[in-house]
């Protein structure tokens, strides 16, 4: 049996330009199809989404940080496992993966209210791309069909990627370098990392251990798997807010 | 009395009848093969075991179905005399075209299956889950559920799951009791994708 | 047993009863529940042998190495090649969703090939004395180029014109301290590997009116009063005491001695959003010329190339003369607006675009030709700005081409009567026989020094997305460095200054960028533009409210999004060449409501 990990990822909040890199190469991965015009910010399906936060000074002592925001793979009373009446939601006890099943899904978007972190996102629409686009989608992961929500899960698809590399070796165990997450893969700057919480000789754990590292909400106790850091006071704040998207900008 | 009695009996016999024979067999939309390759034949004279078609890639990933260049290796001309060979090459290895198999076994796009991992590391035999396909003189009719769109091997051979062929099936429940079995049953994303 | 309306309703429900008991009805419903499933028009991925497969993005001048992931040969994602001397395995997200773009619903997919030819053909036989034949190339420094510059040397009255050019290379890893005035570092400046890994060495200070992608990286943030820059300049250089300065740009005393202080603690740089402005004479006073700032080396060409008509900017073009005009917009590259253009032109002059986008110079045009997108053609990319050492560096194609698409080399070689030639092949050869440089093989992650290589293999890995990177050689200031004096802006009454706060090339984009623009709130999308608070009120606007936005050059409907962090008088566009033909950069301009 392979020893059980706690995947999880740490994010230098100083590191992040902004780019979106993530966001693209997220879905470019996952087959998330570019919504019809009618979407917007509410509606569009984003498993990782970067927001801007600002410290809530006016001009020019208004500074902006870019903070990405996913699935925080809760480890503890997991919010929409709990909720779901469905059973469409497991914790993944050899992976720590918060993993949504969209067959099983009816739609009741339950899960989405009790998520603190909106890190989740309904299809309103069924998944459409641009005739001949459909070539460039990824065959380890199902698109996925109207009326059902979905999130982030590590791309998982990897992770059976590499196990099927693994066992073409003959090997149970994955290397840890065959199994990382789109966003983390395309980030240009380095501010994320992916890795093995548990195993002390991981970067993401010795992040996790630094200082001025944070989480979403930890108030909560929801555990989750995405450890922030920032050397900025303001910005460690944050880690309180309600929500990261400010009511006052909607610029997208 | 009697009468309404034998007239409910006799709707319910109708119904069950209906229900447990008649039903199954119009369910499913049978389709032929493209060719009526014979498994038997092949596996006396060509390759002895089933990876020395259904090879893996170098990446580990399972190729399935030979595509038609491991057919015109052999076959580039007759090698016999059968009409089904000469019928073979005329319509398919001369213009090069890839015959259109009906696989038995594709799983729906939501489903993660390794076969490596199974092969390999499970020590699954073929058979195990595909049955004796390799030992077979003829192909049988592929047949599909046209309301789903599956194949009749994955779901629902047979329908009621009462005479369940000790080779199991590979409906989603023989995959879980095969993994209960072991001990490998973990999440959904385990083996969903 | 008589047949009753009571035995009849009897038997129906024993029917029913029975039918409950057989798999049927309970079987229709799951099947009906994966028929939802399985809607048609839900794709299935195609499956087949995974391999990867190398080439360079064309997308901007930086031509990052690509590793294509491919599935039975189709590119499904792309990602950067690790580890790179240059791109040192980063991709923008443009580069990222690159491999969309040949699918894409709005690209330009057929075009009146033969008309466009004929046109072209009677407008130089029948052109008067005087009248030009001249080619505009966006993106100058390619092989392609050269072709473009051969041909109009061939043709009587051919000229060559391109964008403003810097003429010069930076060399990030030599600066100390960075002082930008808006030049976007972190968005599209240069190679984003590159800078991401010379940022640890240099401090950045950062001059805009907003704050940008990369004022928010900046070590310090300098928001200036915009269209106050050259002030800034001028005191820096000493032509201005610091308090006047202060009192212009509104910018603090003490920070303008701050930055003063930096730029003259040595090995300095400055940099501009326009890498021809004049604020890059600063260099010449910090010692950045020949150092940071350096010549810009090309890598070797057929010596026959060299009768090539010389490179032109449209300002130097005669007035009123061009009477052909063939515009290659292959490559999203400097876009010049469409109104300095247009005096350059005889009155019956004959536009023609190679293009795949709507959005640029295909609605001036007369003629329309569709172009091949990245990554369906096989080219080389120019210089890169932050690139020292000369590059080679081939866009191999990974896949076939999906519309009939025109090559305007091939075009204009035609049309001067050139022999159609190999030319990325030819220089190949000239590279080779210099002797010098290093071949980078992707596929086999190994570098090897060309004197070992054979021209067949030389040519074989370049075509295969292989790139040639010269010997570092010895630094020089870049020669005829001319930059124009700044020009007076001219009087417009309208109230917001238009500042760029998303530097776009235009052309074809990745449909999912939707995802950055207009499912989050993170890029400002082409038609958006943002306002403050304050600015936003005195229009009578409010957030997500349709405006127009007004210049002296045009009108443009836009949506309007409310943005504290926008400074008041200022309104904040995103790039390209609508904005571009609208207000050409900095321009004034009023937003009203529609």
């Amino acid at each position: 049996m392979t020893p059980r990990k706690r995947y999880g990822m740490s994010i230098d909040i100083d590191k992040c330009n902004g780019c979106g890199a993530c966001m693209m190469a997220c879905a470019v991965e996952n087959n998330v199809p570019p919504v019809p015009e009618a979407a917007n910010d509410r509606k569009g399906i984003t498993w990782i989404r970067v927001y801007r936060v600002d410290n809530h000074r006016a001009y020019p002592e208004r500074r902006t940080a870019y903070v990405p925001v996913l699935c925080q793979q809760c480890g503890h009373d997991t919010p929409c496992v709990h909720v779901c009446p469905q059973q469409a939601v497991d914790v993944d006890p050899e992976t720590g993966i918060v993993g949504q099943m969209p067959e099983r899904c009816l739609g009741c978007r339950y899960c989405m209210v009790a998520c603190p972190y909106h890190a989740r996102y309904f299809n309103w629409w069924d998944p459409a791309w641009p005739a001949g686009m459909e070539k460039t989608l990824n065959p380890n992961v199902a698109p996925r069909m109207r009326g059902v929500v979905e999130k982030c899960n590590f791309c998982h698809g990897r992770w059976h990627a590499a196990q099927q590399k693994a066992a073409a070796a003959g090997k149970r165990e994955i290397d840890a370098a065959d199994y990382v997450p789109a966003c983390v893969e395309a980030c240009p700057t380095g501010a994320l990392r992916f890795g093995d919480l548990d195993d002390p000789s991981t970067e993401v754990a010795h992040d996790a251990a630094r200082p001025e590292s944070f989480r979403l909400l930890e108030k909560i106790g929801t555990e989750p798997k995405i450890h922030y850091r920032s050397q900025r006071d303001w910005v460690r704040d944050i880690a309180n807010a309600p929500h990261p998207d400010g009511k006052d900008q909607h610029r997208g | 009395m009697t009468g309404g009695k034998i007239a409910f009996a006799s709707g319910m016999l109708l119904a069950l009848a209906g229900g447990w024979l008649a039903f199954p067999r119009v369910l499913y939309r049978t389709h032929p093969q493209p060719v009526d390759f014979s498994h038997k034949i092949h596996a006396e004279k060509a390759g002895a075991k089933c990876e020395d078609c259904h090879a893996f890639r170098d990446d580990g990933t399972y190729a399935g179905i030979p595509t038609l260049d491991k057919c015109s290796g052999c076959h580039a001309a007759a090698m016999g005399t059968t009409a089904e060979e000469k019928n073979f090459i005329d319509r398919y290895v001369t213009p090069n075209r890839e015959p259109q198999w009906l696989s038995y076994a594709r799983q729906p796009e939501n489903v993660y299956f390794s076969h490596i991992a199974h092969v390999k590391l499970g020590k699954v035999k073929c058979e195990q889950c595909h049955g004796n396909e390799g030992g077979a003189a003829t192909l049988r009719p592929f047949a599909q559920d046209p309301i789903s769109g599956y194949s009749r091997d994955i779901w629902g051979r047979p329908v009621n799951r009462i005479a369940l062929r000790t080779e199991g099936g590979m409906k989603m429940d023989d995959c879980v009791d095969c993994h209960r079995r072991q001990g490998l049953e973990y999440s959904c994303l385990g083996c969903h994708k | 047993m008589t047949t009753t309306r009571r035995n009849l309703l009897k038997f129906v429900g024993g029917g029913a009863a029975g039918a409950l008991l057989t798999p049927a009805p309970w079987r229709l419903i799951t099947d009906s529940a994966l028929w939802s499933e399985n809607w048609p028009g839900i794709p299935r991925p195609a499956h087949g042998g995974i391999t990867a497969r190398f080439t360079h993005c064309t997308l901007c001048p930086a031509g990052c190495a690509v590793r294509a992931r491919c599935v039975a040969g189709q590119p499904v994602s792309l990602t950067g090649v690790k580890p790179h001397a240059v791109s040192h395995g980063a991709l923008c997200p443009w580069g990222i969703a690159g491999h969309h773009l040949p699918y894409h619903p709005a690209r330009v997919r057929q075009g009146p090939v033969k008309e466009a030819t004929a046109a072209v053909a009677q407008a130089i036989a029948q052109r008067g004395t005087g009248e030009h034949v001249a080619v505009l190339d966006l993106r100058p420094g390619r092989t392609v180029s050269w072709t473009h510059r051969r041909a109009m040397a061939a043709i009587n009255g051919g000229l060559y014109l391109t964008p403003r050019q810097p003429g010069y290379s930076i060399d990030l890893a030599a600066a100390k301290t960075v002082i930008s005035f808006g030049a976007p570092l972190f968005d599209g400046w240069g190679t984003p590997g590159n800078v991401i890994a010379a940022r640890s060495i240099f401090r950045l200070i950062q001059i805009e009116p907003v704050e940008t992608r990369t004022a928010a990286m900046a070590d310090l943030w300098l928001p200036i009063q915009p269209g106050s820059e050259f002030m800034l300049a001028a005191a820096l250089a000493g032509n201005m005491t610091l308090a006047e300065a202060a009192l212009i740009t509104g910018v603090g005393e003490q920070a303008l001695a701050a930055v003063q202080e930096a730029a003259e603690s040595g090995q300095a740089v400055v940099l501009a959003a326009d890498p021809a402005s004049p604020l890059m004479s600063l260099n010449e006073k910090y010692g950045a010329l020949g150092r940071t700032v350096v010549a810009r080396s090309d890598a070797p060409m057929p010596e026959a190339w060299k009768q090539a008509a010389p490179e032109m900017s449209m300002a130097a073009a005669p007035d009123g003369a061009i009477r052909v005009l063939l515009i290659d917009e292959s490559l999203p590259g400097g876009y010049i607006p469409w109104r300095r253009i247009a005096p350059k032109l005889a009155p019956d002059a004959v536009v023609v675009v190679f293009t795949s986008s709507n959005d640029g110079y295909a609605r001036h045009a007369q003629f329309v030709l569709p172009a091949a997108v990245y990554p369906e053609t096989a080219e080389d990319i120019g210089p890169a700005i932050d690139t020292v050492a000369a590059v080679f560096r081939i866009a191999a194609p990974l896949i076939a081409p999906v519309v009939p698409a025109v090559d305007p080399a091939r075009f204009v070689e035609r049309l001067a009567g050139l022999p159609a030639s190999e030319p990325l092949r030819e220089r190949a050869g000239a590279i080779h026989k210099a002797g010098r440089g290093t071949l980078l093989d992707y596929t086999a992650a190994k570098s090897t020094p060309v004197k070992d290589v054979t021209a067949d293999n030389f040519w074989k890995t370049l075509s295969q997305g292989g790139c040639w990177m010269d010997d570092s050689a010895k630094r020089t200031a870049p020669e005829n460095l001319v930059f124009p004096a700044a020009g007076e802006p001219p009087r417009d009454e309208r109230p917001l200054t238009v500042v760029v706060a998303e530097p776009r090339r235009g052309g074809l984009e990745s449909p999912l960028m939707s995802k950055l623009e207009r499912e989050s709130n993170l890029r400002l999308a082409a038609n958006r533009v943002a306002l403050s608070p304050d600015g936003a009120r005195a229009s009578g606007i409010e957030n997500g409210d349709r405006a127009v936005l007004e210049t002296a050059f045009g009108r443009l409907n836009v949506v309007v999004a409310i943005d504290p962090s926008v400074p008041a008088g200022v309104v904040e566009v995103a790039g390209g060449p609508r904005m571009a033909d609208l207000c050409g950069g900095n321009g004034r301009a009023r937003v009203v409501r529609a």
